[in-house]
């Protein structure tokens, strides 16, 4: 298991401190003010490249640890991982050297098409071997565990067989990678799906859990006037999130914990402010929990 | 219970489809009452953030068009040519070819070509790291082996030769310069241009017919000797020209337009 303790003191290593994922609309004012910032975190597909926006990838590195967050793998394909997509992760993984790596617990392509949305699996044996598997692919290929995040979704399948905690669960034990606990997604899915979000963080091992996500969401009504959670990352977490995430740390102790905002960004200093509310809790939580370790 | 394969190709099936017709069945029944509605939503984020990389993309295209106008060819775009990677900076090469082809877009005789600069913009953007050829290594090669090189082109590089003046509408309309854009003669074309990157910003050059022809070659392959002369020879030149091509053909390197080359001692 990927414990977020075993990677302390290492050059690049990413404490349980509160960071920013980081957006290209504030790559000017990180690189000119270099701020405060524990880490930060950023999506692997856009640095896939060359050029200028990977000039400043390495400027951040320099001076920050960096989590690489893949969107794209799409660990959940029945038909198999795009291995020129997982060669491209592998060479920035090794150029970068990340503190922490993550990917979701979804699908994005099929026939070959990458559909740009992390899409919900079927809780099936099917679907939990097909990610087993690519994890593993994955973990062998870039020589290092990887965290996998839980999903948020709007819809289930009727022949789902596996609560999603356990699902996430098995993957873990069965690859020994972490897991990327994200509040926002736990509450989204459990209010959309009628899960009770302490019945998903009960199930999961605290020593599994490797980074926690904070980000915001928004509320629609369908057209039964069934209220939706979405998951649009475009506003500050919400206070059922904060409470959620404040029972996270007490059940697993303080780790990684990330600010994520990719629809309207605000300043940088709104994400900041976010920032210090997670790291408020995190410190509080050091003075509760006897696993606690000094960040 | 279907297989996951045939589940997931239903649903990038729905997902693509013109509308959102029904959903698949496997869907729970909870969820059966309100189908397209949630299918809606992760359409919408597809469609979305597709729109949205092409939008990053093809930023004049979408100024010269509108928003509503670019959204309606992106969506169709991209239901006909959903992208084949994860990686969006790659996502668009065929979006001039379609713009030519897109029948609301047919007055507008340079948005195909303002598209073609934009993708060449974009490869010069995004192309990834690799060095130059070293200039030294060719000093060691025979007169006659030199003559037989083919270069491989930095993949930032592109060579356009487009037969309106994209590049003008381009900068104007990228500029918001509306005197610029009022001055705009779509008839002044052709243009021959090259498009790369220097230090870490994008340059888009005007070249000669010449010029641009011999790049051209040497972009597409051709051995070095044959290049300067096919240049030469279309453009009915003698000595003064080969001059300006092997000074041109010096730049090139010195700029690291090239990365190695195919022939005798391959780089």
């Amino acid at each position: 298991m990927l414990d977020s303790s075993d990677s302390q003191g290492q050059a690049g290593s990413i404490s349980a401190a509160a960071g920013i994922g980081l957006r290209f609309p504030h790559h000017e004012q990180v690189l000119q003010t270099r701020p405060d910032v524990p880490w930060f975190e950023v999506h692997a597909e856009n640095y896939f490249g060359g050029g200028a926006v990977r000039r400043t990838l390495e400027a951040v590195r320099r001076d920050y640890p960096l989590s690489l967050h893949g969107v794209g793998l799409s660990l959940g394909s029945a038909e198999g991982l795009d291995l020129s997509h997982l060669q491209r992760l592998a060479e920035l993984t090794q150029a970068i050297e990340p503190g922490l790596v993550s990917e979701h617990l979804s699908w994005s392509v099929t026939g070959g098409h990458y559909l740009a949305d992390l899409l919900p699996l079927p809780m099936t044996e099917e679907a939990l071997e097909v990610v087993c598997r690519h994890v593993q692919q994955t973990q062998e290929r870039l020589k290092r565990p990887i965290l996998l995040e839980n999903p948020s979704s709007y819809l289930q399948f009727e022949h789902s067989s596996i609560p999603e905690w356990e699902f996430l669960g098995a993957v873990a034990r069965r690859t020994g990678c972490g897991i990327l606990c994200d509040l926002n997604n736990i509450f989204v899915s459990a209010s959309n799906h009628g899960w009770d979000p302490l019945t998903y963080l009960d199930a999961l091992a605290a020593q599994a859990i490797g980074e926690y996500h904070l980000a915001g969401h928004s509320v629609c009504t369908l057209e039964d006037a069934r209220v939706l959670r979405i998951d649009n990352h475009g506003s500050p977490v919400s206070p059922e999130v904060w409470a959620l995430y404040e029972q996270a740390l007490e059940r697993f102790g303080p780790r990684p914990t990330l600010i994520e905002w990719d629809t309207d960004i605000p300043a940088f200093e709104v994400l900041l402010d976010q920032a210090a509310q997670a790291a408020e809790r995190l410190r509080a939580s050091r003075g509760d929990c006897p696993h606690a370790r000094a960040a | 219970m279907p297989a996951l394969r045939e589940l997931q190709r239903a649903l990038g099936r729905a997902l693509l489809a013109e509308a959102v017709t029904g959903a698949p069945a496997e869907l729970a029944p909870a969820e059966l009452a309100l189908p397209s509605q949630l299918l809606a939503i992760y359409r919408n984020t597809c469609l979305g953030a597709l729109t949205g990389a092409l939008a990053l993309s093809f930023p004049a295209v979408r100024r010269l068009v509108g928003s509503g106008f670019f959204e309606t060819a992106a969506q169709e775009f991209i239901r006909t040519h959903p992208p084949t990677s994860a990686c969006l900076n790659d996502y668009g090469q065929q979006f001039a070819a379609f713009l030519a082809q897109f029948p609301q877009a047919a007055q507008l005789t340079y948005l195909a070509d303002v598209a073609r600069l934009e993708w060449a913009v974009n490869r010069a953007l995004h192309a990834p790291d690799v060095p130059g050829l070293q200039v030294q290594l060719l000093a060691g090669l025979h007169a006659a082996v030199v003559a037989s090189l083919r270069f491989v082109p930095h993949p930032a590089v592109s060579v356009l030769r487009l037969d309106t003046p994209a590049d003008a509408i381009w900068h104007a309309v990228l500029d918001q310069d509306q005197a610029a854009i009022a001055a705009l003669d779509p008839a002044a074309g052709p243009v021959w241009l090259l498009i790369e990157r220097c230090a870490g910003s994008v340059q888009v050059r005007r070249l000669t017919p010449a010029a641009w022809q011999f790049t051209q070659r040497l972009c597409a392959g051709e051995p070095l000797q044959a290049a300067l002369s096919e240049a030469a020879c279309a453009n009915h030149a003698g000595e003064e020209l080969n001059a300006v091509l092997n000074a041109l053909l010096a730049d090139h390197l010195a700029s690291a337009r090239f990365t190695g080359w195919i022939g005798e001692g391959t780089s």
